[in-house]
């Protein structure tokens, strides 16, 4: 079933729609017969049970896959929700304008109190003041330490430069906030192919920024199912596939990891395709044996190309607290993570983690995710995110 | 997971362990430090001003009992709040009386609702049950096909009617059809969501309203950060949870976001979700949570876990032979297994009073365990029950040749076996010391 054929449904999905009608047949059908036998040892997980209750039971049933794959084509590529997308953009200021509408509706949210606190700031003197700033950005999952560090900066450069209006003060937050940001967001894609492996801690949107990714690089994109672990990840990053016209390289479930991703780099290699993303399973930074795995994943592309892999590419889910610390210091040890992507920004999340990462871990944030469609996905940018935190609302 | 926390508060309460008297300066650097330990575990901020005031209160209250010194008397009290905060006992799962029981699953995206569905019908299965599932999340792509999966790896029926009718619709005529089968416990799976759109929201409310179920479980992820508050709020507005499930249990987030919600909705932690195992499911004991925040050890989980694996007799005996020092390799491959039963050593160890603060830097590796049984199982019965046969060199190189070892790997764990059996000698004669933070008999 994972390794079903997958046609390109829709041609008008993506930019070149011949791209993905021309590498997907030769290397879908190549991959599928030869590697069935290869079934990875240490998984244990039973796929393809005989017999289930649920089959007798349900008729319907039948239908699912195919209704289920072409969801997402409905979703991301119908013409008309890129063009609500491009409006929203033009309309209010793009992932900015929708986080702020998304905080509007929360009225008690921290941006709204730290607005109302820096309205009332006079003077740079007042204890108080600073404390009440440090609560706000503590309640934004901004950390302890980081924030210490940021109210000690403010504090003193008010103090020396004897700030009195809320609107300069503003403007230092917005400015310190961006300093503490800033890093280099442009994504290495030069090589040919470029091989971006995807790696995170379960549910923080690997799969998912996976998909948005084909749209957002240039080129021709392919995609590799290296969550050989997870109940329907194969099926899910397949759909993406379809959605998106990019060919997918995938195994059945249970397969070795590592071996689903040398077919893929030989595979990108031989067609020629511009880039090759890797998705990889969710894993917790704490199991060892996981990221020992994802360490024989990274291996792997080292030897097969020289120099790749040329991005690592590590989600974070934007509403965690200060365990994002943890995922970042610990992911970036074991495959030297190149970039973060901060995922659900669209929720109540404060994003204040991408301050405590920047600040404490030090890899810079390359792109953050906003939303459910494929467009969602932009570069990350600094002064735009410290003007999200703190400018005016 | 809270061990960070707890060290935290160890290291505040260090400087209370032992005093005469408690100064109100000495409550003021307690509760400082109990703060900053409590917001960098993630719990929201008005809930930490609310808990330290109350510890606070008490703390420099009249409550000075005799029978306790005032650093004990700190302890106690943060222990008794903190118990408090999470709720008191563990939630058994209830049945409705005219079945089937409906579950509904609701939460943020990616926080773990559809492998919690496998989890919970595994467990309600080993309760007697005939669970039955019930697919509604049409949003994510492959989210209908990983619940099959799951359904048909556990031989659990799974409703599904694609992405097309509406979550409403299909989760109504999943739970009438689950009751036409004759099923008693439905759960019903929802799409992953954002607290903030509306319009999902208010979906939520339709299929709660459309199915009725008798329980609501709210799945949190254990890293949520600040936002677990509002995030928790909206969900009890639109699905009104009666219990949560945290999820990832087996990270190292201290998980604030559990005391959070339970603060400010005052819906318990119901269930445990740590591992990726679809057995590694449980009910949540918040009484002894609180104790493992505070460092004491989770006693009572190591002990219950132990006698889920242990034939009683068997570890009698063992321990016996343990403190004898007649312990052999052959015993120890068996405690290993056992020891392997019980769940990965890191989680196991984290449990062990005392052992949270030392172990703070040190890595376990489960993989040790499995180099060193393949090394004892490498050797001949006789090497076993004889450890000293094993100085010979040339019977060291071929084990070490047999189980993929160095010849020094083999020599190595001879060596620590000799000076394990030592050690256990004198422990059984009563020579060893206290493990600190052991409650003494």
């Amino acid at each position: 079933m994972a390794t079903g054929e997958k046609q390109a449904l829709e041609p008008e999905a993506g930019e070149e729609p011949e791209a993905g009608a021309t590498t997907e047949a030769p290397v879908e059908e190549e991959f599928v017969v030869e590697e069935e036998s290869d079934v990875g040892e240490e998984f244990t997980t039973p796929e393809d049970l005989p017999g289930t209750v649920e089959e007798a039971l349900e008729p319907e049933e039948e239908v699912v896959a195919s209704e289920e794959l072409s969801e997402p084509e409905e979703e991301t590529a119908e013409p008309e929700l890129v063009a609500e997308e491009d409006s929203e953009d033009g309309g209010s200021g793009g992932w900015f304008g929708r986080l702020r509408h998304g905080l509007k509706r929360s009225r008690e949210s921290v941006v709204g109190q730290l607005n109302a606190a820096v309205a009332e700031f006079r003077d740079a003197e007042d204890e108080e003041f600073w404390e009440r700033v440090e609560e706000i950005l503590i309640a934004s999952d901004v950390g302890v330490t980081t924030t210490a560090k940021l109210v000690g900066e403010l504090e003193q450069e008010a103090l020396e430069k004897n700030v009195t209006s809320a609107g300069e003060l503003r403007k230092m937050m917005v400015e310190h906030a961006r300093r503490m940001l800033e890093g280099p967001v442009e994504m290495d894609v030069s090589n040919t192919p470029t091989v971006i492996l995807m790696v995170g801690v379960n549910g923080t949107g690997k799969t998912t920024t996976t998909g948005k990714l084909v749209k957002y690089l240039p080129g021709r994109v392919m995609l590799a199912a290296g969550d050989t672990f997870r109940a329907a990840a194969i099926e899910q990053l397949q759909s993406w596939g379809e959605a998106t016209g990019a060919p997918v390289v995938a195994r059945e479930r249970g397969s070795d990891a590592a071996a689903v991703t040398h077919e893929a780099v030989e595979a990108a290699k031989r067609d020629g395709v511009d880039v090759l993303l890797v998705d990889t399973a969710g894993r917790l930074h704490t199991k060892m044996n996981l990221m020992a795995e994802l360490e024989k994943v990274k291996r792997v592309v080292e030897r097969q190309l020289p120099g790749a892999p040329h991005e690592v590419l590590l989600t974070v889910d934007a509403t965690t607290g200060q365990n994002g610390l943890r995922q970042a210091k610990m992911f970036g040890e074991a495959v030297g993570v190149t970039g973060i992507i901060l995922t659900k920004l669209d929720g109540t999340a404060r994003g204040g983690i991408a301050l405590a990462i920047a600040n404490e871990v030090g890899v810079p944030i390359k792109l953050i995710s906003v939303g459910e469609k494929v467009g969602d996905l932009h570069p990350f940018d600094a002064d735009e995110f410290a003007q999200a935190l703190f400018g005016e609302l | 997971m809270f061990e960070t926390l707890g060290e935290r508060l160890n290291t505040a309460l260090d400087g209370v362990r032992g005093s005469g008297n408690l100064t109100e300066d000495q409550v003021k650097k307690v509760t400082r430090e109990i703060r900053l330990a409590l917001l960098e575990a993630d719990v929201n901020y008005g809930v930490v001003k609310e808990f330290v005031g109350k510890v606070r209160d008490r703390a420099t209250g009249a409550e000075v009992s005799k029978a306790l010194s005032p650093g004990q008397q700190v302890v106690k009290i943060v222990n008794e709040e903190l118990a408090e905060l999470m709720g008191g006992t563990a939630h058994k799962l209830t049945f409705a009386s005219r079945p089937p029981t409906v579950m509904m699953l609701a939460g943020l995206n990616g926080h773990g609702k559809t492998t919690t569905a496998g989890k919970l019908a595994l467990f309600a299965r080993k309760l007697g049950k005939n669970p039955y599932l019930v697919a509604c999340d049409t949003y994510r792509p492959a989210a209908i096909d990983q619940l099959q999966q799951i359904g048909r790896e556990l031989n659990v029926p799974v409703y599904t009617e694609g992405t097309e009718p509406s979550p409403e619709d299909i989760a109504e005529r999943g739970v009438q059809k689950a009751k036409a089968g004759g099923y008693d416990f439905v759960i019903v799976d929802t799409a992953g969501r954002q607290v903030l759109d509306q319009d999902m929201m208010e979906e939520l409310k339709r299929v709660r309203s459309s199915v009725k179920p008798h329980s609501v479980l709210l799945v949190l992820d254990v890293v949520t950060g600040q936002n677990a508050v509002e995030v928790a709020q909206a969900f009890q507005e639109y699905a009104d949870f009666d219990g949560m499930v945290l999820t990832k249990l087996d990270g190292d987030a201290r998980g604030g976001a559990a005391l959070s919600v339970v603060s400010v909705t005052e819906r318990p932690v119901k269930f445990a979700s740590e591992g990726e195992k679809m057995s590694e499911f449980d009910y949540f004991y918040p009484d002894r949570m609180a104790g493992r925040i505070l460092g004491m050890g989770d006693v009572l989980t190591l002990i219950e876990k132990a006698e889920q694996q242990m034939d009683q007799q068997e570890a009698e005996a063992q321990g016996k032979k343990l403190m004898s020092g007649k312990f052999t390799f052959e015993d120890f491959l068996k405690q290993m297994q056992m020891i392997k039963k019980m769940g990965p050593l890191s989680s196991l160890m984290g449990m062990i009073p005392g052992l949270g603060k030392q172990l703070q830097n040190v890595q376990i590796d489960d993989r040790m365990l499995g180099r060193v049984e393949a090394m004892i199982t490498s050797m001949t019965l006789q090497e076993r029950r004889n450890p000293k046969l094993l100085q010979n060199p040339s019977r060291a190189r071929r084990i070490a040749r047999g189980s993929g070892a160095t010849q020094q790997d083999v020599q190595k764990l001879v060596k620590q076996f000799g000076e394990m059996q030592k050690m256990m000698k004198q422990m059984g004669k009563g020579g060893m010391p206290r493990i600190p933070g052991m409650p003494s008999r």
